[in-house]
């Protein structure tokens, strides 16, 4: 194989295109909906990942007080999460205010609470974190810290909260992998039966070809480009797509899904290759099926 | 030098070549004749190696066609020119680019497949045809369009399979004597044909096929 040959067959590959222009569209045109629909899902994925990160990082906590806590021992708690950089005191309930939380959260069922005698919930601390980074803050040893100091009852916060999202977000990602595997194997479909169609349409001229002396490669590279080609274009063609449609839903900033505040991200840049790189893939990949069982003249 | 030991050719029940032995040698000039259906066609393909022996062996040049590898016999092929009896040209390209497909799939130099191909379509006299496309010309021109790609990329062997019938006899005999000279050059011929007229003024050897076998030599 001459290297010279190259830019021939590159021609060769563009001339079969041109000239099954109609199955070419078809098959491009199915391999860019479903590179959609799979970047549509790992844009939602991304997105929905970076809020479930950004609400990890600004945290509550709840410090439970002792009913009988001193003045001198709340001023020593309010100072200590003063000192700490990431947390503010967000507000102080009062156990008159716990019970009306409560009262108004039980609703009609307020009434199991009319027998008590006197308030057992606490008053409490709501602290929020922000700005926290993955592994800087260690709520443990603030938990267990305030846990030691005097007055205090019990600490909670939602850690168990954040991994449950956690676990949820998983599921999220076995899902987009099976998706996804299906994608792939249909688009391997469609390039490959693509593929198949152009090499019938010119079953005579390869006829010739390897009669006239044609290595089998000299044949089968105008396809292998082929395949290239409509990979490229349709993962180009697909995020440029993508990315369009994010552009238009972004500048909306979302007010129509009440979730306005949070900020709507394109996917990373790496992504964007996998994307290329994938249907770039399953192009060749699927080049190399239908040219495979090559016939014999 | 072509070299035939016992070869049969079975198409489904019925034998198209039977125990052929055949030997030519480097730079000989030979006719293989012989009625419709004795097997002229399936000989030549058999050299060519389009058609696979039932049994038997074929050799060219000392190297055994059943023995080598696809890519071997795609490229002993560049060596083979094959003037086929139905043409087997593109419809789609031109003249000029069908005969220089023999020479693009060598990968040789484009100005150098440029020079080739208008020098032998000058030589078959299509010089003025080469922008036609093949369903553009008459019977005669597609057989030289034929023989101009055959012989473009100067072959070692020639294999015509009745090249002359569709030519008038002033054609047939340009091409006999264009035949002839690319014979003195040192290409090995072999012109399958049942035209007696090729035949009568010719003191060629000859073989003649009936039913898939060898009948005579002359
Ligand atoms: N591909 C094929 N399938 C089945 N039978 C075939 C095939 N090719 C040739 N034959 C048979 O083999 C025999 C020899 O055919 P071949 O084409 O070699 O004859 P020929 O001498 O070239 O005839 P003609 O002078 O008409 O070209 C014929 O009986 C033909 O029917
Ligand atoms: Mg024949």
């Amino acid at each position: 194989m001459r290297i010279r040959l190259l830019p021939y067959l590159f021609k060769q590959a563009l001339n079969n295109i041109l000239s099954n222009r109609v199955v070419h569209a078809i098959g491009l045109g199915t391999m860019v909906v479903s590179l959609l629909i799979f970047g549509t899902f790992l844009l939602l994925f991304v997105n929905l990942n970076a809020w479930v990160q950004g609400w990890g990082h600004s945290m509550s906590m709840s410090v439970y007080l002792n009913d009988d806590i001193s003045a001198a021992q709340r001023a020593e708690i309010t100072s200590f999460i003063g000192n700490l950089a990431e947390a503010e005191i967000k507000r102080f309930i009062s156990k008159d205010a716990a019970l009306r939380d409560l009262r108004s959260a039980l609703g009609s069922q307020a009434g199991v609470l009319e027998g008590l005698s006197d308030n057992p919930l606490p008053a409490s601390f709501e602290v929020t974190f922000t700005d926290m980074d993955d592994r800087g803050t260690d709520l443990k040893g603030i938990k267990q810290a305030l846990q030691d100091m005097y007055g205090v009852e019990e600490v909670q916060y939602s850690e168990e909260w954040l991994h449950r999202f956690e676990g949820l977000m998983n599921i999220i990602k076995l899902v987009g992998f099976v998706i996804g595997g299906l994608l792939c194997l249909g688009i391997l479909f469609i390039v490959t039966n693509t593929i198949k169609l152009t090499i019938y349409s010119r079953k005579e001229e390869i006829e010739i070809l390897k009669l006239v002396g044609a290595t089998d490669w000299f044949v089968k590279i105008p396809y292998l480009f082929e395949g290239m080609i409509q990979g490229i274009l349709s993962g180009v063609f697909a995020l440029v797509i993508l990315y369009f449609g994010y552009f238009l839903i972004s500048t909306k900033k979302m007010y129509f899904l009440g979730l306005a505040g949070l900020d709507f991200v394109f996917i990373p840049y790496q992504y964007t290759l996998l994307i290329i790189l994938i249907s770039v893939s399953l192009g060749l990949l699927g080049c190399f099926i239908a040219v495979g069982r090559f016939f014999d003249i | 030098m072509i070299q035939l030991f016992h070869l049969f050719k079975n198409f489904g029940p019925s034998i198209a070549l039977g125990d052929l032995n055949l030997r030519v040698h480097e730079g000989e000039f030979v006719f293989v004749t012989g009625p419709s259906g004795a097997g002229k066609t399936t000989l030549l393909r058999l050299i060519f190696g389009a058609e696979i022996p039932t049994s038997g062996h074929i050799l060219i040049n000392g190297v055994n066609l059943s023995r080598i590898s696809r890519l071997k016999l795609d490229l002993l092929r560049r060596k083979i020119g094959f003037v086929f009896q139905d043409f087997k040209l593109l419809p789609k390209k031109t003249v000029f680019e069908n005969v220089a497909l023999a020479l693009e799939v060598t990968g040789e130099h484009p100005s150098f497949i440029r020079k080739r191909t208008h020098r032998t379509l000058k030589l078959v006299g299509l010089a003025e045809k080469e922008k036609a496309y093949p369903l553009q010309l008459s019977g005669g021109e597609q057989q030289r369009v034929a023989i101009a790609r055959a012989i473009v990329k100067d072959p070692l062997i020639l294999l015509a399979d009745e090249p002359t019938g569709n030519l008038d006899s002033d054609l047939t005999k340009d091409i006999m004597i264009l035949f002839r000279s690319i014979h003195l050059k040192g290409t090995t011929v072999v012109i399958a044909t049942h035209s007696r007229e090729l035949l009568e003024d010719t003191a060629q050897r000859t073989v003649f096929l009936h039913n898939g076998r060898i009948v005579g030599k002359k």
